[in-house]
């Protein structure tokens, strides 16, 4: 990977060497998963709960997606999602909708990045 | 957002997984995780700190036994990322939930070392999964791990009580996971090998006791056949009087009280009741016709000789026979009516086993030729004792040699055909 990838990707908010070091020096396994992270249906599954108004199923796609981003050292998105998560065990269903903008922000500045890495 | 489908084939060679790997049981894709991104060839690129090629002749110098970690998560990068942490030492075997992994377990037994375990996972999370592990006593086996975002404290407690070895968050830190579950494979597996060991030397020890214990009597036995064999008995007397004794002692009410130990050292001890002959000149000894009064007083003698060389032999004291053959070859020619030698002991002063020891002398000298006399029949044996005619003994011992003796007449049988 070259180092302006790196650094593209560490503008939309992933932290690489974070990352790297997870998959112990391994950038191919990274990047396979980079990819796969856009594959990922949890975002989507999160945006169509929220809007079904549906707590535990947005609750189990929150839950899902703060891992990967969490694996994936995407640090702000991952803060989110925390918070996100923790706000729908307490149910308080308002305090995690608002965050939604935010994590969507987040995640599609991601996924541009990542989709520029080919 | 492209998405980027990645038709990779379900054929594991064209992957990059090295075939002889062990199954990823749930995989679709194959997850060593050198597999190119779909369009791309050789993974030339991408492979620093990981070769592949390395991989199988890793496990083939490994261990022959417990070599693979099973990882339980429903969530593949973590089955990614941790199956990548672990593949350069171990063999990686995944599951996607409980259920998956509790049939993976099933299946691998024999070859886990170390099991990771999610606790959000569909179809059967990991504290499920963990009470079914516990109540199969796997857990005492197998170390295994919880890897969860969910470090509560109530998930904490629970599987902390149920026996996990340790509770590691996600997302994970390398070395540290590295560390931990190395750590606790190692410990499993000293352990094994440990208790192997112990398991071995105690056999050993065993067996090693065995052996003396069966040298010890062999000692025995050759004494007291070699002093028997100057009155021209054979040695079959001596083993007679041994099976006669226990015999009387396993079967009957005689032995009520005995243990099973204390019945084999008497049998044992039994043996040994004539050694004071050696005491006793030929002349006398072997005379064909009857003693005189002299004769006799010497005769008796091998009564209270037979105790003294018994008490001369310090390896003999420690055996557990010694207390009793001592006893035996001191009493075994008293009577019940006080009659005897050399104590002139009455009753029940007469310690059980010289009772019956005494009894089996009469009925072996009874049934078999000697010197002085010819093998009487077997009904004349019975005869004679029931009428007293040859000592006098106790009634109650009596009637638990008249129960046994049907059996013990079946030696006699072997020996002299058509008595």
């Amino acid at each position: 990977m070259q180092a302006r990838m790196k650094e593209k990707l560490g503008e939309a908010g992933i932290d690489v060497s974070a990352a790297l070091e997870r998959f112990m020096g391994n950038e191919a396994l990274l990047e396979r998963f980079l990819k796969k992270f856009l594959n990922d249906a949890s975002y989507e599954k999160l945006v169509a709960a929220i809007d079904a108004e549906q707590q535990e199923d947005a609750l189990a796609a929150a839950h899902t997606l703060k891992g990967v981003s969490g694996n994936l050292a995407m640090t702000e998105l991952f803060a989110l999602l925390t918070e996100q998560v923790a706000a729908f065990r307490a149910n308080d269903w308002d305090k995690a909708v608002k965050l939604m903008p935010e994590i969507s922000k987040n995640y599609e500045m991601i996924s541009a990045a990542i989709s520029a890495l080919e | 957002m492209g998405s980027m489908k990645q038709n990779l084939s379900a054929d594991p060679s064209k992957k990059g997984c090295p075939p002889n790997l062990s199954c990823r049981t749930e995989c679709s894709e194959g997850m060593t995780g050198i597999s190119p991104s779909a369009g791309k060839n050789a993974p030339e690129e991408g492979l620093e700190g990981f070769s592949i090629t390395e991989q199988p002749m890793a496990f083939s110098n490994a261990l022959s036994e417990a070599n693979t970690i099973l990882i339980i998560d429903d969530d593949e990068i973590n089955r990614g990322i941790l199956g990548h942490l672990f593949s350069g030492n171990y063999a990686i075997e995944e599951a996607e939930n409980g259920k998956a992994g509790l049939r993976a377990i099933q299946k691998n037994r024999k070859r886990l070392c170390a099991i990771l375990l999610d606790v959000l996972m569909p179809e059967m999370d990991g504290l499920e999964t963990l009470r079914h592990l516990k109540a199969a006593g796997l857990l005492d086996e197998i170390p295994v791990f919880l890897i969860t975002a969910e470090t509560t404290d109530a998930v904490m407690r629970e599987a902390y009580q149920m026996g996990v070895m340790d509770v590691i968050s996600k997302p994970v830190v390398p070395y540290v996971v590295l560390r931990r579950v190395n750590s606790l494979v190692e410990l499993f597996r000293a352990r094994r090998s440990l208790s192997t060991q112990v398991m071995k030397q105690q056999a050993e020890l065993i067996n090693k006791a065995n052996q003396i214990i069966r040298l010890n009597q062999g000692m025995i036995e050759a004494l007291s056949t070699a002093i028997e064999f100057r009155s021209e008995e054979s040695g079959d007397h001596v083993q007679r009087i041994h099976d006669i004794t226990r015999y009387v002692l396993q079967n009957t009410e005689w032995g009520k009280g005995l243990t099973d130990d204390s019945i084999e050292n008497i049998a044992l001890a039994s043996i040994m009741h004539d050694v004071g002959k050696i005491a006793i000149p030929d002349s006398i000894l072997n005379k064909p016709g009857r003693l005189t009064p002299e004769e006799f007083e010497i005769m008796k003698t091998h009564t209270t000789a037979g105790a003294r060389l018994l008490d001369q032999i310090p390896q003999l004291r420690e055996n557990g026979a010694y207390y009793y053959a001592k006893d035996i070859a001191l009493h075994h020619h008293e009577r019940w009516d006080g009659g005897g030698y050399p104590d002139g002991l009455k009753g029940e002063e007469i310690s059980p086993w010289a009772q019956v020891v005494s009894l089996a002398d009469v009925y072996d000298a009874l049934s078999c030729k000697r010197v002085y006399k010819d093998a009487f029949p077997r009904e004349k044996v019975l005869d004679m004792i029931r009428t007293g005619q040859c000592g006098v003994f106790n009634p109650r011992l009596l009637g638990c040699f008249f129960e046994a003796e049907p059996q013990l007449a079946l030696i006699y049988e072997k020996e002299t055909p058509g008595h």
